[in-house]
């Protein structure tokens, strides 16, 4: 009685050895399938997450120039997540070779870390591969008749924008609605007079109903129904006008000029050996024909002919001015954003009830 | 159970308390029914809603298929790992008693309690290139975070808790004096764990596992934050759900999320057929 027991635990043993080497095999399957002998070079992609459609068309026409070039297959591992969220990713160890921001300050980040160490602000021109504005979206008629900033502080107005403390895009915004304000672009508020400004911020944060992690769930989110208004990308909302949404843009007299940053990232295209490749797509991306992939999908282009030859789709404002207005973002962060900034200031006594 | 089972229906069925019973029955089968059914009847239309072609051509591609792969591998290795070491601690519980004891319990329940958001950022700061283990890593050349390790770590501290406390409860209701009858027959400490304690535990452990692979599954914070969520590299499932989600692909979420969802529901039920068998 006692061996036949003891038969059956054995080969019950062996069934969990022969389980256990089939789990081991599995496993290792993934790894091996890796090591083939011509090896094609591999680009990791850290991007934000607004140009992802464009990158999706480009990268094949890119595989298909470096092929052409150089007879070797490029493969892309992509990955999108807000802009700043992706900044600090990298910062901590995802090895990305190329990173396409929102916001110069977020490659800043890394340039201040000693992983971007060439000037990467003289590559194709200025560092800046794409340009966009922040506009508002309305709903479909526009039934409250928003026209320019000075609508957005209504009372009543429901409206959406991300939080800058983790989007990049919400940034823009906060940086777009305050400046136009300074500037004098603002029915009721006078030119230069950063007190009134930083009121009308605060009227039109009071009316922001929900304040998204990034950009794209922001206008996903109005897409469901959400709010009345949304502060957004221009590119945000053509290309939820592409994807068939009925909403309208309302594009204000006076706002930022977004600029979007690419950079190779030295320390892990040099531990990956992939400089070159990295290096040629990212010249690749200025090239008219990339150029022409953004213009496609909302983003105004940095290429002077096809600047020109989209003109119609992307007008011009009255009033555009840029990072540089507020001193660059090396300042423009502490000041607006930083723990006593503007921003910061309003945004923490907004529910603070007044005496 | 017999005796409940008894009671029960021999009691007086007066007309009042069928009316009581109807009424808790419909409560319970409206609360079932609006928390768990209609979502899933939700997913099931909008997953089909442009037909079973399209869904089968969004889910064929090599970087779901890369995801599903992932998401499993995780879910074997966390598995494998809580069943050795959650017996482990589960025994160490229940039959020893040692100084601070109480403290390792508390412990053993953080993961319930940290937000799995969280427990990927504090593995960055453990594992990340500027983290605690940063120089060690980097002379061996190891990646944790931002590569499939670093996200079954995530994985395995939210899941730890599952399979403590499903084996605790049913050590402590297992008698041991069926082991000292054993010993006491000449069988060794080994053998007796393997044909007397872990048959009596082994429904603990097929819910445990289950548990803790249906939770490994279905992990998204923690997972995302650890890994970056890398398309083709560090995706899983509820990864490339909320991407697809992002990129306006719905077809390929629901689908992907329907497919993830038919396979944790077929193991709760083929655990549950495992266990009606085994009854009868």
């Amino acid at each position: 009685m006692r061996n036949d027991t003891r038969l059956i635990g054995a080969r019950n043993g062996r069934a969990v050895l022969l389980l256990a080497t089939l789990l081991l095999f599995l496993l290792a399957a993934c790894g091996g399938a890796d090591t083939g002998g011509d090896k094609p070079v591999t680009l990791i992609l850290a991007g934000y997450t607004t140009p992802r459609e464009a990158y999706r068309e480009i990268i094949p026409l890119f595989q298909a120039h470096w092929k052409e070039q150089t007879g070797q297959e490029v493969v892309f591992e992509e990955s999108y997540l807000a802009s700043g969220a992706q900044s600090r990713a990298v910062l901590e160890g995802f090895e990305a070779d190329i990173v396409a921001l929102s916001l110069e300050a977020d490659v800043t980040r890394l340039v201040d870390a000693g992983l971007i160490t060439h000037d990467w602000k003289s590559v194709g021109g200025d560092g800046m591969v794409s340009d966009s504005v922040v506009v508002f979206g309305v709903r479909s008629g526009n039934p409250l008749g928003i026209t320019d900033w000075h609508d957005l502080a209504r009372p009543g107005v429901e409206v959406l924008t991300p939080n800058p403390k983790t989007s990049g895009g919400a940034m823009w915004n906060i940086l777009a609605l305050y400046g136009a304000a300074r500037r004098g672009f603002v029915d009721g508020v006078p030119a230069n007079d950063e007190a009134a400004a930083a009121a009308f911020l605060r009227d039109v944060l009071k009316n922001v109903s929900v304040m998204d992690k990034g950009a794209r769930e922001s206008i996903t989110n109005y897409e469901q129904g959400v709010g009345d208004v949304i502060i957004t990308y221009e590119n945000e909302i053509l290309v939820g006008q592409q994807a068939g949404h009925d909403y309208e843009m309302v594009i204000p007299r006076s706002s930022i000029l977004i600029e979007n940053p690419v950079a190779v990232v030295d320390s892990y295209v040099d531990k990956h050996g992939s400089r070159e490749v990295a290096e040629a797509f990212v010249q690749f991306l200025f090239s008219k024909e990339a150029q022409e992939v953004f213009a496609r999908h909302g983003l105004r282009a940095v290429n002077d002919e096809v600047a020109a030859a989209t003109a119609t789709q992307y007008p011009p404002l009255a009033d555009l001015f840029t990072i540089d207005y507020f001193g660059g973002w090396r300042e423009a962060t502490p000041t607006i954003f930083g723990d006593n900034g503007i921003y910061t200031t309003v945004f923490a006594n907004l529910n603070v009830p007044t005496p | 159970m017999a005796t409940i089972t008894t009671v029960v229906r021999g009691r007086p069925s007066t007309r009042s308390s069928v009316w009581r019973r109807r009424l808790l029955i419909g409560v319970v089968a409206l609360y079932v029914g609006l928390l768990i059914v209609a979502p899933l009847v939700a997913l099931v239309r909008g997953a089909f809603l442009e037909g079973a072609a399209a869904m089968w051509q969004v889910i064929n591609q090599p970087g779901v298929w890369r995801a599903f792969w992932q998401t499993l591998q995780i879910g074997v290795v966390v598995v494998v790992v809580h069943t050795v070491f959650g017996t482990a601690v589960a025994w160490v519980f229940v039959r020893d008693d040692f100084r601070g004891k109480w403290l390792l319990n508390a412990i053993m329940d953080l993961p319930f309690a940290v937000s799995p958001v969280v427990v990927g950022y504090m593995l960055i700061l453990i594992f990340g290139r500027r983290g605690l283990l940063a120089p060690l890593l980097a002379a061996w050349d190891i990646q944790v975070v931002f590569a499939l390790p670093g996200m079954v770590l995530a994985t395995l501290f939210v899941t730890m808790p599952f399979m403590v406390r499903v084996l605790v409860p049913v050590l402590e209701a297992f008698d041991v004096r069926q082991e000292q009858a054993a010993a006491t027959l000449g069988a060794g400490g080994w053998f007796t764990f393997r044909r007397v304690t872990f048959p009596a535990l082994r429904w603990g452990f097929v819910y445990g596992i289950t548990l803790t692979f249906a939770r490994a599954l279905g992990e998204f914070g923690a997972v995302l934050v650890v890994g970056g969520g890398i398309q083709g590299r560090t995706e899983t499932v509820p990864i490339y759900i909320f991407r697809a989600l992002d990129e306006r692909m719905y077809t390929g979420a629901y689908s992907a999320a329907l497919l993830l969802g038919l396979f944790s529901i077929l193991l709760i039920l083929g655990t549950d057929w495992l266990r009606r068998r085994r009854q009868e």
